[in-house]
């Protein structure tokens, strides 16, 4: 009896922590949503209304034309998928080099790329900029896409490479023996078991991606070919800079995040396994 | 619009098969060159890494060093001036110490208070909790979210009437305090920031320490319980020690990310800059001013800063760190 009582409480208060928790990663979820429905009348009620009444769904759409924002998901969807295949396929590259060639200097190139990790991108801002403005490409999507093609992420390769580690090597000598190139070997035997870990690396690259700030900001001018995300910066500094529109904002926000949500959702059991594996063997 | 489109992809799919190309002749070369296989094969592989190491770090990391020294404004050549961006920085610029001060302190404040809360979480979560996946997946969401429409999101609910005063205000009429005005009050701006990075950062870093925390071996808990530990001690002077390297981890990506803090400040507007942290005013003086040997000027004094406060926690990392397998010096 003595030892069941505590351990009651503490089941007790441990639920109970995690409710409180969950509440405060919830409780702005709810209330974007609820904004985003609401009339702006009702945006600023004491108390406040969690479920908006009347409900405007018109929110949605109106938010949607006020600005070209299918245009602005296009262009998100066309920079983010060009940048997350063109990472996927080097990232695993390079890190089935690192991971499975013994070839001389190996470990001094994998400890500079593990320092690269700590170079903050800031310093690298302006020449890069510079890099794109004399190639003329400033205001395309080139910037944004192209770059992806010489392994963007040191933490990426990290995480393959840790990926890599667990296979055991038994498969590819066997494969060896057959006859079978590297290319082969790679696409028919490493690829196929690596899916956790490209799946993982495709949703964190897709979200860098789509929720990338900073580049577009830098790159693009002309509004045809914001992505979703400077609509929403404009759309914030024009539109409604004297009074602001939140609901419509919230509108936007929640279409913003939709696709990330259902990428994650739908990937989750990979994904976390994956974040594992490349953040605790190390 | 379809002309850029098809621009792009074009350059997209001739510079993939540059890549590639390239790497067929690195191959091609060694092997001519009679190296092992595994040389061969390991250069070319690890090829498009390396040609992005020099062309997109090393390169606009000197070429960036150079620029600081200039006088540059994209449309005439950069001219020499020496030292002058560095004595503007330092000495006569009045907006730069206030954007080092809130860098630094958001920095400081915000990346222990994240870790204490992570920690915390993934402590409740290795409690042999029912339905782990769920309350992971749960706590992660805040951290996939777009830092812009989070921004947003804050900003609105901390307006004067927003939601975080209305929750408020029965303890604030209790006490007869006026509602904060958070991000328009000068003072407040830091705790709301604060208050906001506290809410994205359960994230990933509650999953890599709960990783870390199943991996932390039983027998060692409970032998220290059958010799009598408290809970507290057990968690300070074995669960601690034991997932010191993934804290560590965690620690070092927190400050640098920290430091660089830029979306969600230009998503929220501040009175008199007050919320201009560093990373922001490197791209105003850079991209709305069009002081690139200034901008570059102060994206090296921030690195620099970030390098020595990485230096600093490594060094004491040493003394505290317990990496298992390793041998340690005695004294």
């Amino acid at each position: 009896m003595s030892t069941q009582l505590p351990r009651i409480a503490k089941t007790f208060v441990v639920y109970a922590l995690l409710i409180f928790g969950a509440s405060v990663v919830l409780v702005p979820l709810v209330w974007m949503l609820s904004t985003s429905l609401k009339g702006r009348q009702d945006l600023f009620t004491y108390p406040p209304q969690w479920i908006p009444r009347p409900m405007v769904f018109r929110n949605y759409i109106d938010a949607w034309k006020a600005l070209p924002f299918g245009h602005f998901f296009l262009n998100t969807l066309f920079i983010t998928v060009l940048a997350m295949l063109a990472e996927l396929f080097t990232t695993s590259i390079v890190a089935y080099g690192f991971a499975r060639f013994d070839f001389r200097g190996r470990n001094g190139l994998f400890t500079i790329l593990l320092a690269t990790m700590m170079l903050p991108a800031v310093v690298t801002l302006i020449p890069t900029f510079l890099i794109w403005r004399n190639l003329n490409l400033i205001d395309t999507f080139d910037p944004l896409t192209i770059g992806a093609w010489f392994a963007w992420g040191p933490a990426y390769i990290f995480m393959m490479r840790q990926f890599f580690l667990t296979i055991p090597r038994s498969m590819e000598e066997a494969a060896l023996i057959d006859g079978a190139n590297v290319f082969q070997i790679y696409w028919h035997i490493m690829l196929p078991m690596l899916r956790p870990a490209l799946l993982t690396i495709a949703v964190l690259s897709f979200q860098g991606n789509w929720n990338n700030f900073q580049a577009p900001l830098l790159y693009l001018n002309s509004m045809e070919k914001f992505p979703v995300v400077l609509g929403l910066k404009f759309f914030e500094q024009s539109l409604s800079k004297e009074a602001p529109m939140w609901n419509y904002m919230m509108a936007m926000s929640v279409v913003m995040a939709a696709p990330i949500l259902g990428l994650f959702f739908a990937a989750q059991r990979y994904f976390i396994e994956g974040l594992n594996v490349g953040a605790t063997k190390g | 619009m379809l002309e850029a489109y098809s621009q792009t992809l074009t350059h997209w799919l001739l510079v993939g098969a540059a890549v590639i190309l390239l790497m067929l002749i690195t191959y091609a070369l060694l092997q001519a060159l009679k190296a092992r296989r595994a040389t061969a094969v390991g250069y070319a592989l690890v090829l498009p890494w390396v040609l992005g190491f020099v062309i997109w770090q090393v390169y606009p990391v000197l070429y960036s060093l150079y620029l600081a020294f200039t006088s540059y404004d994209v449309l005439t050549p950069p001219k020499w001036v020496g030292l002058a961006n560095f004595k503007t920085m330092f000495l006569d610029d009045p907006r730069f110490w206030p954007s080092v001060r809130l860098t630094l302190l958001y920095s400081f404040l915000s990346v222990p208070l994240g870790m204490i809360g992570a920690l915390g979480t993934a402590t409740l979560l290795a409690q042999d909790v029912k339905a782990v996946g769920f309350w992971r997946t749960l706590y992660y969401v805040p951290s996939i979210l777009p830092a812009a429409a989070t921004a947003l999101l804050w900003r609105f609910m901390f307006a004067g009437s927003g939601l975080l005063n209305s929750i408020l205000s029965p303890f604030l009429k209790l006490f007869n305090i006026a509602p904060p005005s958070w991000f328009a009050d000068e003072k407040l701006v830091l705790p709301s920031f604060l208050i906001m990075s506290f809410w994205g950062v359960f994230g990933s870093n509650t999953i890599i320490l709960l990783a870390s925390l199943k991996n932390v071996p039983k027998e060692l808990s409970e032998a220290a319980q059958v010799d009598g530990a408290s809970p507290w001690t057990r968690f300070i002077r074995i669960t601690v020690p034991m997932i010191s390297p993934s804290l560590f981890y965690v620690m070092i990506m927190g400050i640098i990310s920290a430091m660089q803090n830029f979306t969600a400040p230009l998503f929220i507007t501040t009175p008199g800059g007050a919320g201009t942290f560093l990373n922001v005013y490197i791209y105003q003086q850079g991209f709305t001013q069009f002081k690139m040997g200034y901008g570059a000027a102060l994206g090296w004094f921030l690195m620099v800063l970030i390098l020595l406060l990485t230096a600093v926690v490594w060094k004491f990392s040493a003394a505290y760190v317990y990496y298992e397998g390793e041998v340690r010096k005695e004294g």
